[in-house]
């Protein structure tokens, strides 16, 4: 379970990026004050435009990033106060996660499982049974460099998975990936529900969104616009389809506190 | 958890072609391609100069008696054909179209002079930029030296001792290590500075700034091992990329010396030998390896700091130059170790090694700079454990 409570964050500006921005503030508010809370077994989506302060939010869940105030609570542990601790529960997959091009399949999965301090035989285990729901015996032993976007995706769903995480943080894990591959990331987030895992991801995709969320947070300019279900987004519909409810509820004016 | 991240960056640094070239080929290989080279250059321009037939113009010797003693000379030191000229313009012009080597001016009063025992004046025109011209002249003018003095002796009926009454010699006490530390003791230090720090700059860069560009640090950042072991791990590889190219550097030159023949003298081999002692090479290594941390922690700070491989490198290079200059004061004489340059970083282990060499380094001094440099190897790590705690300089 994730609990986030008064979520803030903000970055000082540097000469350059306050003369790109236009701006004499020293600092920039990547989010404000953000609440909600992830149940195991259920999906929760954070859906925003792009610099919208999803990517910040879900590094501050992994513990990349500190906040400026606020709390999170993973499976009941204090992440700020913990990080270590709760970075055991997590597993983080973004769009844009690299692989080292230079080693094998074999070699990356077994240096994140020792760095998760995988137990041995829970190793095997876990390889084996990864390796064949993903397909990958068959190049195991290639180097990264020489596989396709396809494989490579299979092993950073394997490196994320090998801990047996009870905690799954997705950054728009689909961006720049063909139909085909992005169904594997599809059926990981199904399968992760299945097994009851807490699952956070992003998107700015409302079809992604919609086919598999139990639980959707609109947020835009680092604040929150829509916290509940998603049969409640459907529910309370105000435009003709999805998306142009989402971009309705993104450009209604922030209540003034 | 540290030694599993150092296990893996190190199979991974491994992988990388250009890291492998600088760190291992190109320190084993520099010392034995370049220096042959030089030698087979310097042997073979030697060997041409020494079998060219040298034309030797000479005026003014009207009895010939300076062309039959240059005639007389043995054909061993090179051939030589002797031409004489009418005057010195026209013989000065032969020698700046280098249709004539050298030239002998003999003045016409030359035979009264030695009647009258008086000192002749000869002049040799040569031109000197070239290669083997001023050594044969003054072997010519050795000989032609000799024999007047020997001419003129027994005219008076002296003996040399006669006229030689006090012969002072100069009798070197230093021992040839001391000689050899103190002639060629900058050339090591030396190469172990440029290669420490060439061998540490690229691991460093992949492995820091390389990891950024790639998208592998955020996941990297997510594993419950704290930020300080994953640190360590890496600059671990990088100290030991450093050390290895240093390593293998000194091994090019040592291969040079034992098989390639770059020290024919068996006296300089066995004093080469003498030096190369286990305790020296540990004590070089005690000196090299804080350094080496040392200058690994100068630049992971700036890999960290870096977005991109371009603009790592445009920073790192010109640090290269600033760090590596120094290590040549080893090459002047009359530096040394003292309580002013021990505090020196660089410029204190060239002088500490070079003081090694020739077996004149003590212990408080050797102690001093190890101490310093593992202040400073400490410094730099701390250094770059906080920018490595920056999240600015971590996520792109």
């Amino acid at each position: 379970m994730i609990s986030v409570q008064n979520l803030h964050k903000t970055f000082a500006l540097t000469k350059q990026q306050r003369k790109e921005l236009n701006t004499e503030a020293k600092t920039a508010t990547a989010v404000s004050d953000l609440s909600f809370s992830c149940q195991p077994g259920r999906i929760y989506s954070l859906l925003g435009p792009n610099g919208a302060g999803k990517t910040t939010t879900l590094r501050m869940l992994a513990t990349l990033i500190t906040p400026t105030s606020g709390q999170i609570t993973i499976n009941g542990i204090n992440a700020l106060e913990h990080p270590q601790e709760a970075r055991k529960h997590i597993g983080f997959l973004t769009g844009s996660t690299g692989l080292y091009a230079r080693l094998t399949p074999l070699e990356i999965i077994d240096y994140f499982a020792d760095l998760y301090q995988v137990a041995a035989k829970d190793k095997a285990e876990r390889k084996a049974y990864l390796f064949d729901l993903l397909n990958m015996n068959d190049f195991l032993h290639k180097r990264i460099g020489k596989l396709s976007t396809g494989m490579k995706q299979k092993v950073s769903i394997c490196r994320t998975m090998i801990h047996d995480p009870s905690v799954v943080i997705f950054d728009e894990p689909t961006s720049g990936l063909d139909v085909i591959t992005a169904e594997n990331i599809i059926k990981l987030i199904r399968s992760c529900k299945d097994q009851s895992k807490t699952v956070i991801f992003s998107s700015h995709i409302m079809s992604e969104v919609d086919l598999l969320c139990d639980d959707l947070a609109i947020i835009h300019k680092g604040q929150l616009k829509f916290n509940d279900t998603m049969s409640a987004f459907r529910a309370n519909m105000m435009t003709n389809n999805l998306t142009e409810e989402f971009i309705r509820i993104v450009q209604m004016p922030t209540p003034l506190a | 958890m540290i030694f599993r991240i150092f296990r893996k960056e190190l199979l991974d640094t491994l992988r990388d072609r250009r890291t492998l070239m600088t760190m291992l080929v190109i320190p084993i290989l520099v010392f034995p391609i370049t220096l042959n080279v030089f030698m087979e250059i310097s042997n073979s321009f030697q060997e041409s100069a020494s079998a060219k037939t040298m034309k030797i113009g000479i005026v003014g010797d009207i009895s010939q008696s300076y062309t039959q003693q240059l005639e007389a000379i043995p054909a061993a030191i090179g051939p030589k054909k002797i031409i004489a000229f009418k005057d010195s313009a026209a013989l000065r012009t032969a020698i700046e179209a280098d249709e004539i080597q050298l030239g002998l001016l003999v003045p016409s009063n030359a035979k009264e002079l030695s009647k009258q025992q008086q000192t002749i004046t000869l002049n040799w025109l040569l031109d000197a930029s070239e290669v083997g011209r001023s050594e044969r002249a003054e072997l010519y003018a050795a000989s032609l030296k000799a024999n007047a003095e020997a001419e003129r002796l027994q005219n008076l009926g002296l003996r040399p001792e006669q006229i030689r009454p006090l012969v002072v010699n100069t009798v070197n006490c230093a021992s040839d290590k001391k000689m050899v530390g103190q002639l060629a003791g900058g050339i090591l230090p030396y190469i172990f500075i440029a290669f420490g720090f060439i061998g540490c700059m690229y691991p460093a860069i992949d492995l820091f700034t390389g990891e950024k560009e790639r998208g592998t640090i955020e996941t990297l950042l997510t594993v419950p091992v704290l930020r300080w072991k994953i640190l360590i791990g890496k600059m671990m590889v990088v100290v030991c990329s450093g050390m290895l190219a240093a390593s293998c550097a000194l091994m090019g030159l040592f291969i040079s010396i034992e098989f390639l023949d770059l020290a024919d003298n068996k006296e300089l081999l066995e004093v080469i030998h003498s030096i190369l002692t286990p305790y020296f090479i540990l004590s070089m290594f005690a000196l090299l390896l804080p350094l080496v941390i040392f200058f690994a922690g100068l630049m992971i700070p700036i890999a960290i700091y870096a977005k991109s491989f371009k603009e790592v490198q445009s920073i790192i290079t010109p640090l290269n130059i600033i760090v590596v200059l120094p290590s040549m004061i080893g090459f002047f004489p009359g530096i040394s170790l003292d309580f002013t340059t021990v505090f020196i970083p660089v410029i204190n282990v060239v002088l500490a090694t070079k003081a090694l060499i020739a077996g004149t380094l003590t212990w408080p001094y050797f102690l001093c700079v190890f101490g310093i440099m593992c202040t400073l190897a400490a410094m730099a790590i701390a250094i770059s454990h906080k920018q490595f705690g920056k999240e600015r300089n971590l996520l792109l």
